[in-house]
């Protein structure tokens, strides 16, 4: 077995065990508090409900909150370190407590995940190819396996459907360079080309809710 | 004169590395690049500065009710500005016999500050500046606004943010770069020779009054602001009790009651852009005052009016290698000048002033970039207000208008983001009224051009 499956088989049983927060439990006081900070300052610039409008910032709205709790300790414990990261989300999250960062995350997964912007033209059909059947020769794995056929995502595998391709170009760059630190995407990333970063990413862009 | 205040009013702004150290952001996340804001930059100072990710020191009551929250540094920031002008002519020597002083001027610094930046208690923050100039060779207060803000949740999820704002000058608190206080040019010489006019919104007032005003911003898009001035004048004692104030008619400027400010504002966001329209203005009735004791003005009776409304826009676009702005403003001000024509001031009772400004700036990776900005204040002929001929010229007028219009073109290296190196070039086609012997004494309006050398730096 190649180092790189290896590295993504590890990162799966990793996610795997990730426990999960249960959104029912929270408390009404948790909710309001960080429905007031979402709508108050994250608001500003993750856009109302979590429907970013400048692709800096991702699109937060249905995303996972498993993963986006994740996110948030990550940025917190300054282990995510892609560079704005570093620049915008340490210093966001670095007084937000666990229940705020359990509430927030509750929040955005309940926002209506959108469909993005319909542009690439034909890197579409060669980004929807890599999506759902990688590029073997290349040690390039299908994306579809873990971030779901539509990619909607589930639990620790965020959903990328309707998200900025800008925002996921850069994520993808920083995975291959471990700026952001994940063997399980550096591996995915690892072999691939500018070109496919983009077709991929234009792709899953243009995807609504369920494609 | 009204108009002559003009001539002091050196055009400052800043933006200060306090904030990054107490939000734990870069400065990107608020400035496309320093001073001008961006959406978060505007809800960050509609919110009153008060963002804080920093470890607090806190008292709370036994209830639990929180007394003190301060953060563990306190917010300041230092900025120094050292510079190099140059005119395109020498000016005439200032001891009337004939000669010429030198052209060029080094400011070192131009102008030294300290900042309080941030929060001060939950809802409440402030920027405040104290600033050294060369111009004043002393260390006075600059830019202040004081702020208290709140935030309401609407039902639908709408936002609401409100506040109050207490500062020293109409428009510091304004949340676009497209208004005086924090408009294009964000630096400019104090070696240079300053037009005869200019509005009193455009920084005429500025330090010179206090005001407090209350805000409100719906859902991240609609502002609406309004609020009163007052003469609030520094470095000034009533000679008679040789104390601070009250003022007196040796004064000159000083408001009559208070002069009421509005401003109204819409922004649209979408994609990579953001687009902003809005009007904005001021009323300020003002005693000239001025007098002496052999010839004292009075503090009460006739005052002349001045009536300012503008609209501004400002569009800007915000990739992450390009980052492109375009903003403007025209206003316009309505004089009613009775107190100075009865004195003798003004050859007219009524006059009018309007200054236009676009500015369009570019930056390529937040580090190179360039201003091309054009001005134009034009307005009614007025030989006592802007007064004619007097040796040596220079800041006269030969006709007696205000007309001064022109081009200014400035290039920017930004190799940290907090540090600033600016080389601009302003050119007047027209200077207090004319393009040649604009002064009565043969000197034309691009004599007047000046090359200027800025290093900026925040801390
Ligand atoms: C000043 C702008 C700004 C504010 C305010 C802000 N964020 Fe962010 N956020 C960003 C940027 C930029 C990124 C992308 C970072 C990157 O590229 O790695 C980001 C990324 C994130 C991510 C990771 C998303 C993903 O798909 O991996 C989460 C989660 C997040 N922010 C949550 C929040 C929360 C919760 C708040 C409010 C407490 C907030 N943000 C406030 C700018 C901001
Ligand atoms: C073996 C499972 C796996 C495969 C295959 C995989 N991913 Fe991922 N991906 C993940 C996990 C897990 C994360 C979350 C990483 C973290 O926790 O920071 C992730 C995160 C991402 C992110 C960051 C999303 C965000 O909101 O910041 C992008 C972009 C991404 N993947 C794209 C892809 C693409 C494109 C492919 C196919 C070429 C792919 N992934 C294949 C598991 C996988």
């Amino acid at each position: 077995m190649s180092q790189r499956h290896l590295s993504i088989l590890l990162g799966l049983a990793a996610s795997v065990l990730l426990v999960s927060a249960h959104a029912d439990d929270l408390d009404a006081a948790t909710r309001a508090a960080a429905r007031k900070v979402a709508i108050g300052t994250c608001e500003n610039c993750h856009g109302p409900e979590g429907h970013s409008i400048l692709p800096k910032y991702p699109v937060l709205a249905g995303q996972h909150a498993n993963y986006l709790a994740a996110q948030m300790h990550a940025f917190k414990a300054q282990t995510r370190g892609d560079p704005d990261a570093l620049g915008y989300m340490w210093g966001m999250a670095a007084t937000l407590d666990d229940d705020l960062i359990t509430g927030l995350a509750d929040y955005y997964s309940r926002q209506k995940p959108e469909a993005g912007k319909l542009v690439g033209g034909p890197a579409l059909a060669h980004g929807k190819d890599l999506y759902l059947n990688g590029d073997p020769a290349n040690g390039i794995p299908a994306c579809a396996t873990c971030h779901g056929p539509g990619a909607e995502g589930s639990d620790a595998f965020p959903r990328l459907a309707g998200q900025h391709s800008q925002y996921l170009i850069k994520q993808l760059k920083s995975f291959q360079s471990n700026l952001r630190n994940v063997a399980v995407m550096h591996g995915v990333a690892q072999g691939m080309k500018s070109e496919e970063m983009e077709a991929v990413a234009l792709y899953l862009q243009s995807l609504g809710p369920k494609a | 004169m009204a108009a002559l205040a003009a001539l002091l009013a050196t055009p400052m702004a800043h933006a200060v590395p306090s904030f990054a150290r107490q939000t734990g952001m870069t400065c990107e996340a608020c400035h496309t690049v320093y001073p001008e804001l961006n959406h978060f930059g505007r809800m960050f100072k509609a919110n009153g500065y008060t963002l804080d990710n920093l470890k607090q020191v806190r008292g709370i009551t036994a209830k639990k009710d929180e007394m003190l929250s301060l953060a563990d540094l306190p917010p300041l920031s230092a900025m120094i500005q050292v510079s190099y002008t140059q005119l395109a002519k020498p000016l005439p020597d200032g001891t009337g016999a004939p000669g010429h002083s030198q052209s060029g001027t080094v400011d070192f610094p131009q102008q030294f500050s300290i900042f309080y930046a941030g929060k001060i208690a939950p809802h409440v923050g402030a920027f405040l500046q104290i600033t050294y100039g060369n111009d004043s060779g002393t260390i006075g207060i600059d830019n202040t606004d004081i702020r208290y803000a709140n935030n309401f949740i609407f039902e639908n999820d709408k936002s609401l943010v409100y506040g109050l704002t207490i500062n020293n000058n109409p428009t510091v608190q304004d949340l676009w770069n497209s208004t005086p206080a924090f408009g294009f040019p964000y630096a400019g010489t104090n070696a240079g020779v300053s037009p005869i006019a200019g509005t009193q919104i455009d920084g005429t007032l500025a330090q010179d009054v206090a005001g407090i005003s209350a805000y409100a911003m719906w859902n991240e898009q609609l502002y609406a602001e309004l609020g009163v001035y007052r003469s609030a004048k520094q470095g000034a004692v009533n000679p008679v009790s040789g104390a601070a104030g009250p003022l007196d008619g040796t004064t000159s400027n000083v408001l009559r009651s208070s002069a009421p400010y509005f401003r109204l504002a819409y922004e649209y966001n979408w994609g990579r852009n953001s687009l902003e329209v809005g009007t904005y203005g001021a009323t300020f009735k003002l005693y000239p005052g001025g007098g002496t004791t052999t010839a004292p003005a009075l503090l009460s009776g006739p005052f002349n009016e001045f009536r300012d409304v503008a609209e501004d826009f400002q569009y800007q676009f915000i990739a992450d290698e390009h980052v492109f702005s375009l903003t403007g403003t025209r206003i316009h001000e309505n004089m009613n000048l009775d107190a100075s024509y009865a004195a003798g001031a003004s050859a007219n009772s009524r006059d009018t002033l309007t200054t236009t400004r676009v500015n369009a700036n570019y930056y390529y990776q937040r580090k190179y970039g360039g201003t091309l900005a054009h001005f134009a204040t034009t307005g009614s002929i007025d030989n006592v207000l802007y007064p004619a001929p007097v040796a040596p010229g220079v800041v006269t007028s030969a006709n007696g208008s205000p007309e001064t219009t022109g081009w200014v073109g400035e290039l920017n290296y930004v190799p940290w983001l907090n540090m600033k190196l600016s080389l601009q070039y302003t050119h007047f086609g027209k200077f207090n009224g004319a393009s040649t012997n604009y002064d009565g004494f043969n000197r034309n309006a691009s004599a007047n051009d000046t090359t200027y050398l800025l290093f900026w730096l925040v801390y």
